[in-house]
C-alpha cells in the first residue's frame, strides 16, 4: 500500500475536503443548514460548496434548527446523507427532540425498518468569550441516549477522516467540531480515506498514567505529557475520537498497562463523560489502579463570558497536570 | 359532491372497518390484554378513510396517535394483513414492528406508514425530508402528516409549514381538528379555532373541510393531493371533527355537545344516509357489510392474542445499524 501524500491544512480546511469529497462521491449526499451556501458557514467549514454543488445540494435553512434536523431524517429514511450543520452546539436544545426521539430511536422502535444515517455537525467547547449560549461542551447532553453516535475529532485528519466515516456511516453522528481546534494545522492526507468509529487513537505512548482525552483537551494533555517527561513522568494520551459508543477497550488496555487514569472532558464534571469513563474504569480497572481515577473537567457553572472567568472555571493544561499529579502520589 | 355508489360503499366499509377496530381494541384495553395507553379515532373515521383511499403504497405518511384506523386499512390495502397491525397493538412479536412500536409507534414503509411519533407534532418535522427527498429525486409523490388541533402549539407546525413553503416541498398537512387537545378546547389553545387562519400566512391552499362527511372529505384530499402531484407545492386540509372518546378519567363536555355529534353528526350515519339515498343498496345489505367487518376485525384480535410474545433478548437487538450494544 502506498502512502497517501499529505499536505498542511487547517481543521477547517480537512472538514471542507472531507464533504467536497462526500459530495463528489455520493449523489445522496446533501447539506443543510444556516448560511452554509454562499456565505459558506460561520466558521468556514462549507466555503466554495455552494458554488461547485448549487442550491439544491448546498441548502441554506431559515433558523430552525428542529427542522434542519426533521428534514435530515425524513430524507435520511428514504437513503439519502444529510449533513446537517447547527451552527452552536448550544442550539441543540432546539432539535434536541429530533434527535433524541426521532434518529436515536428511528431504527429501533420501527423494529430496523428505518434507518437515520444523518450527520449533525455543531460547534462547540469555550475558550473564545462566547459567553452562555455559544460555549457549551455538548456531549454529557446526548451520553444517556442510545442510538446516538458522538464523534469528537482533535486533528485536522482525524477530522477528515471521521467525517467521511461519519457520512458513511448508517447511524445518526453528532459530529462535534471544537471551536478552538478550528485553526490549528496539520497533516492531512490527500484524497478520499475513512478513520474508523468507535475506535480510541493512543496520541502519545507512556507508562506511568493514562489521560484519556477529547477535542482540545487532548491537545492540552498533550502539552502537559510534554511538560512532565522533563520530571520523568511518562503519560499516555488517549484520544478518544468517538465518545457514544467508546472504545472502552483501548481505554481499558491502557490503564491495565499504567495503574493510574486520568479523565479530561472539558464539560461541566457532574455526570458528564469524565464520570462516565471513570466509572467504567473504576468497575474494570479496580484492582489494576494504584490511585483513584481523577476526573478534570469543567467547573460545575454555566460558562461566563468575560475570559477570566471563563478560563476560571474551564481545564487546561495546568488543570491536567494537576489530575496527573494527584494520581501520582 | 356525490360520490358513485362503489366509491361511496368502499369508504363506508372502510370507515366500518375503523370504528370495529377501535371497539375491539378498547373492548380488549378494558380487559388488561392491550398494555401501554389507548387513543381511539372513533368519530374520526370519513377523514382515515378518505386519506387511505387516495394515498398509494409510494406515498408517506405520519400517522398521530388515534390513528389505528389508517394504518390497519393501509396494511390491509397493500399487504392484506391489517391484523399485523392489531397485534403490534397487542405488543406480540407478529406486529409490524415485532411489538417495539405499539400503539404509538407502528410503521411500515412498505405501504407507506413512515410511523407515529408520539411527541406530537414531532414528524412535522419529519415529513419535510421524506418531501425533500422525493422532490430531490424528482418523484410525484406525496408526504403527508396527520396531525390534531393539539399539535398546532408546537414550534414545529410553524417550522415546518415555513419550510415547506419557501421550498416548496410535496406535503399534505391533514389537520384533524377534533375540538381538543386533551380537554383543552381549540379556541383557548390557539390564537383562532379554526387551525387555516393559522396556515394561511405561509401562502399555500388551505381549506377548512366538514371531517365527517365522507364525500367532502374524499374530494378534498384528492383535490389536495393532485395539486401536490403537479409539483405545486403544500396544502393544508382542517378536517373539522369530534372525537368520541372523552378522558381516561370520563366525559368533560356537556351532554347537549356529545348528543350533538354522536346523533346528529355521526360520520357513519351519515354515510349511511348517503348510501341510502342513492336507493341501489337497502338496510340489510348495509348491516351485511357491518356484520362482514366485525368479523373480520374479531378474526385480527384473535389473531393478535394467538401470537407468542417477542423473544425478550430482541430488547437489544436494533438500537444501532451495525453495532451490538455492549453495556
Amino acid at each position: 500500500m502506498t502512502q497517501a501524500t499529505t499536505r498542511t491544512r487547517t481543521f477547517v480546511q480537512a472538514l471542507n475536503e472531507a464533504l467536497d469529497i462526500a459530495m463528489a462521491r455520493d449523489p445522496n449526499v446533501y447539506m443543510l443548514g444556516e448560511d452554509i451556501g454562499e456565505m459558506g458557514g460561520d466558521f468556514g467549514v462549507t466555503r466554495g460548496l455552494w458554488a461547485k454543488y448549487g442550491d439544491a445540494r448546498v441548502r441554506d435553512t431559515p433558523l430552525s434548527e428542529a427542522a434542519i434536523i426533521g428534514a435530515s431524517v425524513g430524507s435520511a429514511m428514504l437513503g439519502m446523507r444529510p449533513v446537517a450543520e447547527i451552527m452552536f452546539a448550544d442550539f441543540i436544545g432546539e432539535c434536541y427532540d429530533q434527535l433524541v426521539n426521532n434518529a436515536a430511536k428511528m431504527h429501533y422502535m420501527f423494529d430496523g425498518q428505518f434507518k437515520a444515517p444523518i450527520v449533525v455537525r455543531t460547534a462547540c467547547g469555550g475558550g473564545f468569550g462566547g459567553g452562555p449560549h455559544h460555549s457549551q461542551s455538548v456531549e454529557g447532553w446526548f451520553l444517556n441516549v442510545p442510538g446516538i453516535v458522538l464523534v469528537a475529532p482533535s486533528t485536522p485528519a482525524d477530522a477528515k477522516g471521521l467525517l467521511l466515516a461519519s457520512i458513511e456511516n448508517d447511524n445518526p453522528v453528532i459530529f462535534l467540531e471544537h471551536k478552538a481546534l478550528y485553526r490549528i494545522k496539520g497533516e492531512v492526507p490527500e484524497g478520499y480515506y475513512t478513520t474508523p468509529l468507535r475506535k480510541a487513537a493512543v496520541a502519545r505512548a507512556g507508562s506511568d498514567v493514562t489521560v484519556v482525552a477529547t477535542m482540545k483537551l487532548v491537545h492540552e494533555a498533550l502539552a502537559a505529557a510534554a511538560e512532565l517527561e522533563k520530571e520523568g513522568v511518562s503519560v499516555e494520551v488517549i484520544d478518544l475520537r468517538t465518545i457514544r459508543p467508546y472504545d472502552a477497550e483501548t481505554v481499558l488496555e491502557s490503564v491495565r498497562k499504567t495503574g493510574r487514569a486520568v479523565v479530561a472532558n472539558e464539560a461541566p464534571k457532574i455526570g458528564g463523560l469524565a464520570a462516565e469513563l471513570s466509572a467504567t474504569i473504576g468497575e474494570e480497572c479496580f484492582h489494576d489502579l494504584k490511585a483513584p481515577v481523577a476526573r478534570v473537567a469543567g467547573l460545575d457553572t454555566p460558562i461566563p463570558f468575560s475570559l477570566v472567568l471563563e478560563k476560571y472555571i474551564l481545564p487546561g493544561k495546568e488543570e491536567v497536570i494537576a489530575g496527573i499529579r494527584s494520581v501520582m502520589k | 359532491m356525490t360520490l358513485d355508489i362503489e366509491t361511496l360503499v368502499d369508504l363506508y366499509r372502510d370507515m366500518w372497518l375503523i370504528r370495529a377496530f377501535e371497539f375491539g381494541l378498547e373492548r380488549e384495553f378494558k380487559k388488561g390484554n392491550v398494555p401501554g395507553m389507548l387513543h381511539t379515532g372513533v368519530g374520526q373515521e370519513a377523514t382515515q378513510a378518505a386519506l387511505a383511499a387516495h394515498l398509494q403504497a409510494s406515498d408517506a405518511f405520519f400517522p398521530d396517535h388515534r390513528c389505528h384506523g389508517i394504518n390497519a386499512l393501509a396494511q390491509e390495502k397493500h399487504q392484506g394483513d391489517g391484523e399485523r397491525i392489531m397485534a403490534e397493538l397487542f405488543g406480540r412479536a407478529t406486529g409490524v414492528c415485532s411489538g417495539k412500536g405499539g400503539s404509538l409507534h407502528s410503521a411500515n414503509p412498505k405501504v407507506g406508514n413512515f410511523g407515529d411519533n408520539a411527541v406530537e407534532g414531532s414528524y412535522m418535522a419529519t415529513v419535510l425530508g421524506v418531501a425533500l427527498a422525493y422532490q430531490m429525486r424528482g418523484q410525484p409523490n406525496v408526504a403527508c402528516c396527520i396531525i390534531g388541533d393539539g399539535t398546532v402549539g408546537r414550534g414545529e407546525f410553524h417550522e415546518s409549514l415555513n419550510m415547506a413553503a419557501i421550498w416548496k416541498l410535496p406535503v399534505l398537512y391533514a389537520c384533524v381538528n377534533n375540538g381538543y387537545a386533551i380537554s383543552m378546547p381549540v379556541g383557548k389553545g390557539h390564537a383562532s379555532a379554526d387551525i387555516v387562519d393559522l396556515a394561511r400566512g405561509y401562502g399555500f391552499p388551505c381549506e377548512i373541510v366538514d371531517g365527517n362527511d365522507i364525500e367532502a372529505a374524499y374530494d378534498a384530499v384528492q383535490r389536495a393531493i393532485a395539486h401536490i402531484r403537479a409539483g405545486n407545492g403544500p396544502y393544508f386540509l382542517e378536517f373539522k371533527t369530534w372525537r368520541w372518546q372523552g378522558l381516561f378519567s370520563g366525559e368533560f363536555r356537556s351532554p347537549e355537545e356529545v348528543k350533538y355529534w354522536k346523533e346528529d353528526r355521526d360520520p357513519l350515519k351519515l354515510a349511511r344516509e348517503k348510501i341510502l339515498a342513492q336507493g341501489k343498496l337497502s338496510a340489510e345489505d348495509l348491516e351485511r357489510i357491518e356484520a362482514e367487518v366485525k368479523a373480520e376485525i374479531e378474526a385480527w384480535i384473535d389473531f393478535a392474542k394467538a401470537s407468542p410474545m417477542p423473544d425478550p433478548a430482541k430488547a437489544t437487538a436494533d438500537v444501532y445499524v451495525g453495532w451490538e450494544v455492549t453495556a
